[in-house]
């Protein structure tokens, strides 16, 4: 369908974004990959009188490690982010997980921002950065804020980002740059699939008692938000890596999750998939960190 | 092969049939830059003698250089857009349509309701659909009014603006509640069952009583979209001499030229299709869509008329696989001898009949599956609902059937403990077997078809 | 309205736009160049794949004023007056394509793939062609087709029993 008329504006710096957002008011809306907001303006679900395109903005690009951290553009792409030596090098789960999002020429232009700000709980984006604590900057007219996406992500298609705001960055804490991690997406197919389940796991281990350390269990399309399990979490705090402690985090994870029941699957089913994946993500991320030992 | 061998009464060898059909094949399009002058000579199409000769597809270069014209590459001088508005709700009255402030909004050239169309009624077997629902809604995909308008942003818009009352009645969505005598009707005063048919050979309830072991199952399938690439697709212009030449993306233009002529009240003979490449079928396209809408607004306007389909309009306003309820009940020997076979289809129609009744018939000849069974009762049955219509896909109820008979097929073999190879060789049609409607099969092949596919994909040692 | 200018196969070209209007509807109602088609009109079939600045994007999910001063490859830019591309040349070759709607993506795609990796696997060539939907199904054609049109490339020749 085609799109309903609006004004285009383009800003080169984040805070060109925010200056504009300030001028148009509620009239105006932010447009970056396109991916979703597009789609979303063919079906006539938005009216904007501006839209701000903010696809050019240099200061929202770019994967670097800072003293606080690994900070990711809002910008970067999901292409972007399978082909930085930062990314590949810390987080392999990160780059599968970009992996399996869309296709290639949509993974070509949606970005990692517009992946959280979309905010649909089956984002793939979603349960690795939550796993690691990631945190995310947003820029309003009163300067800038930063917060962990638990607290960033309010429902389906619901963030705490205000009407005169922008996502800047994607921020993982310096003490978990290279934690090991793990997530797997399990969806009807390979690619153009949105996950049915998916789940992050990871946590450093006390190698003298073998032990789970500061353990981070994230699950996707399984509540209103990609969410943390913290029973299962403060169950596996301290504990002996074993496949019994595994089975009972991933029987924990299950009774935490809410899934519905849709077309594309059971709420039945997909208890089923967070046990398996609960459990194959524990057991992937025990096996990356024994690499790296 | 002899390249020199003369081909039958022509005194042309094949070699200078190559060398006409390469300089036929000289590309001319619009765009000279965009493709090659000199082409590489490709492979010339063999008519003749063509046994044995690989072949390619005659447009296959064409579709490769992006020069391949479907309808929507196509554009006119003058050329509006058109939209459809769609009901939105399944089952209502429509107590009025008023389409004044589309009419007044500059750049929309002419509006069309269903009470402007000569005959506002078409399908391939009744002739029960409406071109633009007028006094009743049957299902939420249902058009009931027509834009054309200077761009396709200002017809959209107008669309919003033509308000239609409806008066809500009670829809059916259920097949087997439709079928129920105190069901909602969708087409009063019609039955909501307006197709059945059966098969009968032997005695079924003799084999039952026969039978060592008996088996029932239920097996459902879902309503399907086809999902052409391109979506429907047409172009009208209604000229000054009283024709009207359409381009679409039909594929049966015949029948289209037929059905159109009856809607639109004028002789077959003013009505010429243009079939152009179709960008994907499977059955989807086999009956008229919007073509009469699209020549009516050209007639008011004078000017050519295109419309595509959105995507979403694909999936609630074109035909779709039929949804099949089937009930199977056969009665087996202990050895895995299929002795009698009871069959109930019931065929989810949504709210026409379109090609339903070719699908049942089909369906119910192939629901026994190829198997020998002496015993056979089908009975089946098509029935509407206040749902986007089924019509023709590709099988024609084929692959739902066999869904059934197979899975089914399947449970026997496990329950006697007998391989389910084994149980399919055990039935399986031979030269000469009987079809279930009595047909003398030949040129049989089941039997080597398994047990080569068998042996292909390795099933004993994956069954082991 | 918006002036956009933007390099198209090769050669400048602009239009005035209102800014609503896609890529993908510039590239084919203002500058005619039909190839590339809307099956879908939301990024799921890939029949508009062209190539932004050298990657392969959906032409319908781009503002043309996003498009502003890049570099676009549509199907049309394969081709020259010396003959076809080895992709279109094998695709043809191997009859590839059936109704041919999704044609034009599923070659730019590949192309796309063939610039960065000369000589991919079959399951890199799945993957970089996952975005283009084809109803017909042609897949294992095409998969043959983008093997046959590597060895081209690579200045092997075609192995067309492939």
């Amino acid at each position: 369908m085609v799109m309903r008329a609006f004004d285009l504006v383009s800003a080169e710096t984040a805070d060109q974004a925010v200056a504009l957002l300030a001028e148009h008011g509620s009239e105006a809306m932010i447009l970056a990959g396109g991916t979703d907001m597009l789609v979303d303006l063919k079906h006539d679900k938005h009216r904007p009188a501006v839209v701000v395109d903010i696809s050019r903005a240099g200061d929202l690009k770019g994967i670097e490690i800072t003293d606080e951290g690994l900070r990711i553009g809002a910008l970067v792409t999901h292409t972007e982010i399978m082909k930085s030596p930062i990314v590949q090098e810390n987080f392999p789960a990160m780059v599968h997980a970009a992996h399996t999002i869309g296709a290639v020429q949509t993974r070509n232009l949606g970005t990692l921002g517009g992946n959280l700000v979309t905010c649909v709980p089956s984002m793939d984006s979603g349960p690795t950065l939550m796993a690691l604590d990631a945190e995310v900057a947003v820029a309003g007219p009163d300067g800038r804020r930063r917060m962990t996406l638990d607290e960033f992500f309010v429902g389906p298609r619901k963030t705490t980002l205000k009407e005169n705001e922008l996502l800047v960055d994607i921020l993982i804490p310096k003490k978990n740059v290279g934690k090991p991690v793990d997530f797997l997406k399990f969806g009807l197919r390979k690619g153009q699939a949105l996950a049915l389940v998916n789940a992050a796991s990871s946590f450093w281990v006390d190698w003298d008692k073998n032990a789970f350390v500061e353990p981070r269990i994230s699950l996707g399309a399984v509540a209103p938000t990609v969410i943390r399990v913290p029973e299962a979490e403060a169950y596996l705090d301290g504990r002996e890596i074993t496949p019994d402690a595994t089975a009972e985090a991933a029987r924990l994870a299950v009774e935490a999750a809410k899934p519905i029941s849709d077309f594309r699957a059971s709420a039945e089913y997909r208890r089923d998939l967070i046990a398996v994946l609960t459990r194959r993500t524990l057991e992937n991320a025990y096996d990356l960190a024994k690499a790296k030992r | 092969m002899d390249e020199k061998v003369k081909v039958a009464d022509r005194g042309k060898t094949l070699e200078d049939l190559k060398q006409t059909d390469a300089d036929l094949r000289l590309p001319s399009v619009v765009e000279p830059a965009h493709f090659p002058i000199e082409t590489l000579a490709p492979e010339a199409r063999q008519q003749t003698p063509a046994v044995g000769q690989r072949a390619t597809r005659p447009d296959g270069r064409l579709h490769g250089l992006g020069q391949t014209k479907y309808i929507d590459d196509i554009t006119f001088p003058n050329m509006l857009h058109a939209k459809i508005k769609r009901a939105g709700i399944a089952a209502a009255l429509i107590k009025s349509i008023d389409t004044s402030e589309a009419e007044k909004m500059p750049g929309v050239m002419a509006v069309l309701t269903g009470n402007e169309i000569p005959v506002n009624s078409f399908g391939p077997s009744y002739q029960d659909q409406p071109v633009l629902a007028y006094e009743r809604v049957f299902h939420a995909g249902d058009g009931v009014a027509a834009v054309a308008a200077l761009t396709e942003q200002i017809a959209v818009e107008a669309l919003d603006k033509i308000k239609v009352e409806y008066e809500p009645i009670e829809a059916v969505f259920d097949p087997m509640l439709a079928m129920q005598e105190d069901a909602p009707k969708v087409h009063p005063p019609h039955d909501n069952v307006y197709a059945t048919k059966a098969i009968k050979k032997g005695d079924v309830e003799k084999g039952f009583a026969e039978a060592d072991k008996i088996f029932e199952g239920r097996f459902s399938t879902q309503m399907i979209e086809h999902v052409p690439l391109e979506p429907h697709a047409s172009i009208a212009e209604w000229d000054g001499n009283g024709r009207v030449t359409l381009w679409s993306s039909l594929g049966r233009i015949t029948l289209g030229r037929a059905d159109i002529s009856r809607t639109l009240n004028m002789p077959i003979n003013k009505i010429r299709i243009v079939g152009t490449v179709v960008g994907g079928n499977f059955g989807g396209k086999n009956e008229i869509t919007t073509e009469p809408v699209l020549a009516l607004l050209s007639k008011k306007t004078g000017r050519p008329v295109k419309m595509i389909y959105s995507r979403e309009e694909e999936f609630i306003a074109s035909t779709t696989r039929h949804p099949f309820i089937m009930d199977y009940k056969t009665g087996v020997m202990n050895d895995g001898r299929i002795v009698a076979r009871k069959v109930r289809l019931v065929l989810d129609g949504g709210a026409y009949c379109s090609w339903s009744e070719t699908t049942l018939g089909k369906a119910c000849i192939l629901s026994a599956g190829p198997y020998n069974i002496d015993n056979l009762h089908v009975e089946a049955f098509c029935t509407y609902t206040n749902k986007t219509m089924a019509g023709a896909m590709r099988g024609f109820g084929a692959p739902q059937v066999c869904f059934a008979y197979e899975s089914h097929m399947d449970d026997i073999a496990h329950d006697l403990g007998i391989d389910p190879l084994e149980i399919r060789m055990l039935n399986a049609f031979e030269e000469g077997s009987l079809s279930p409607t009595g047909q003398v099969l030949q040129s049989v092949v089941v039997k080597e078809s398994l047990q080569t596919a068998a042996e292909r994909f390795g099933w004993k040692e994956f069954s082991k | 309205m918006t002036d956009v200018s933007m390099t198209v196969n090769g050669e400048e070209r602009t239009a005035s736009v209102p800014p609503e209007t896609t890529l993908l509807t510039v590239l084919r109602e203002n500058f005619f160049l039909t190839g590339s088609k809307l099956g879908c009109d939301v990024g799921d079939c890939g029949a508009c794949t062209v190539l932004v600045d050298g990657i392969p994007v959906n032409a319908c999910l781009m503002l043309a004023g996003q498009a502003e001063g890049r570099d676009i490859v549509t199907i049309e830019g394969l081709a020259n007056q010396d003959g076809m591309h080895p992709l279109q040349q094998a695709f043809e070759n191997l009859a590839s394509l059936q109704c041919g709607f999704c044609g034009p993506g599923v070659i730019i795609s590949a192309k796309a793939l063939l610039e960065e990796n000369p000589d991919p696997s079959v399951d890199d060539i799945r993957d970089a062609l996952s975005g283009n939907l084809c109803r017909c199904t042609g897949y294992t054609k095409m998969i043959e087709a983008v093997q046959d049109a590597a060895r081209i490339m690579r200045g092997e020749s075609a192995d067309e029993a492939a």
